[in-house]
């Protein structure tokens, strides 16, 4: 079960990690926000799935989305906003536990522990890939230029 | 960056293009980004059929000139920090440039400024890497004094790798006794009644060492199709992951030999 606040944990985490690979201050807290909302999306998808795989790869396309939207109205890269926005699904615990199982002596745990670490990660980025893709077929770019209200865009990101 | 006037020639428009995209892939931005700026800033500054191969530990351009000469440079990586501002501002230079707003001189300017950015200091990131550790405890299911444990241990151990970096010590190695500072540091809490859950302590803090990041994008980039990027991140991230293992590893059996619980 997601207590209720551990998004707010999740954006706070994000927003530390945020500051730390220097993105610029008032673009810190729009990534914290992308990383609530995706812990938001996962944990319960998790809780209700039982399956890790399927609540990161949803969370990570609900991350791209928000970080392309924010990336139009900003005219950043969004892959900034994606490298904050899934710090706290990527698999940090799951590497943990993995060496943990090993020193002590469950090789067949870790090797188990390993594979769903990597399943993780492998998840969130068909998300990121799968947001890519449907934020060019729906042109959220567009979109955020005209929140943003500027008649020109930029370059296309892929 | 050049400061001399008249013509821009092949020569510093290739200099240039080799440069945004070596301060992007330092600077943790995606390896076809990188490829992207470089192509599109060439070809903005008169170089036809430019191509670029870059992967995490180098760069290779080369474009045709206007004179129909062939010329290429190679870009050496070594160092990768995360500084998302920088990749944001290189990304505007190359629009910038790509757009006709900003002309070349202008633009190598910005780039010279840009890369020589600093991080925030240490104070802030300190700061920082406390949070980053203490709400990820908080997130693990750590309590209050957990989270403590893990912010100071986190505020640490961050210290760690620039001092290392700045004399030269291979990466395995500084992430080896990281790894194993923060475990024992989060025992030793857990030992003195500071902490109650290691394991929520020790993953808070480890967070911050932990390449999760760098798998994620390994895959992200094999998915893109810039596959020997892709391997190379992984097993950068792979030698990481066991080297922080290895210290946390050492630092859990020694716990083990002085007599303490695990």
């Amino acid at each position: 079960m997601m207590g209720p606040l551990e998004p707010l944990w999740a954006g706070l985490a994000t927003a530390g990690f945020a500051t730390m690979f220097n993105l610029r201050s008032r673009d810190v807290p729009l990534a914290a926000a992308g990383g609530a909302l995706g812990w938001a999306v996962a944990a319960p998808l998790q809780a209700a799935t039982g399956s890790q795989a399927t609540a990161y790869c949803a969370a990570a396309v609900v991350i791209g989305i928000w970080a392309e939207l924010l990336a139009a109205i900003q005219k950043r890269p969004a892959s900034v906003y994606i490298a904050c926005g899934i710090i706290p699904l990527v698999p940090g615990g799951g590497m943990y536990y993995t060496m943990l199982e090993y020193v002590r002596g469950n090789s067949w745990n870790g090797l188990a522990t390993a594979f769903s670490t990597l399943q993780a990660a492998g998840a969130i980025a068909v998300g990121l890939a799968v947001s890519g893709a449907a934020s060019r077929l729906l042109s959220l770019r567009k979109i955020g230029r005209r929140i943003r209200g500027s008649p020109r865009g930029g370059r296309t990101i892929r | 960056m050049d400061q001399g006037s008249g013509a821009m020639n092949p020569e510093e428009a290739l200099l240039f293009a080799a440069d945004a995209a070596r301060v992007m892939l330092e600077s943790g931005g995606e390896t076809y980004r990188a490829e992207d700026t470089a192509v599109a800033v060439a070809g903005a500054l008169g170089g036809a059929e430019a191509d670029c191969y870059a992967t995490p530990t180098g760069v290779t351009i080369s474009f045709v000139g206007m004179d129909g000469r062939v010329h290429s440079i190679v870009r050496r990586i070594k160092r990768r920090v995360m500084h998302l501002e920088r990749v944001a501002l290189v990304e505007e230079i190359s629009r910038s440039l790509v757009a006709g707003t900003r002309d070349f001189r202008a633009a190598a300017d910005e780039l010279g400024r840009v890369e020589g950015l600093r991080g925030r200091g240490m104070a802030a990131s300190s700061a920082a890497a406390a949070a980053g550790a203490g709400f990820f405890t908080l997130l693990f299911g750590g309590a209050w004094n957990d989270a403590l444990v893990a912010a100071a241990t986190g505020a640490l151990v961050s210290r760690f790798p620039p001092v290392m970096a700045r004399r030269q010590m291979p990466d395995f190695f500084t992430n080896l006794v990281a790894g194993a500072a923060t475990t024992l540091l989060c025992l030793a809490a857990r030992r003195f009644g500071l902490a109650t859950n290691a394991d929520a302590t020790v993953i808070g803090a480890l967070m911050l060492l932990v390449p999760g990041i760098a798998v994620t994008n390994a895959i992200r980039d094999t998915i893109a199709g810039d596959l020997v990027a892709g391997v190379a991140r992984g097993a950068d991230a792979f030698m990481s992951a066991a080297a922080i293992s290895v210290g946390a590893g050492a630092a859990y059996q020694l716990w083990r030999l002085a007599g303490g619980a695990l």
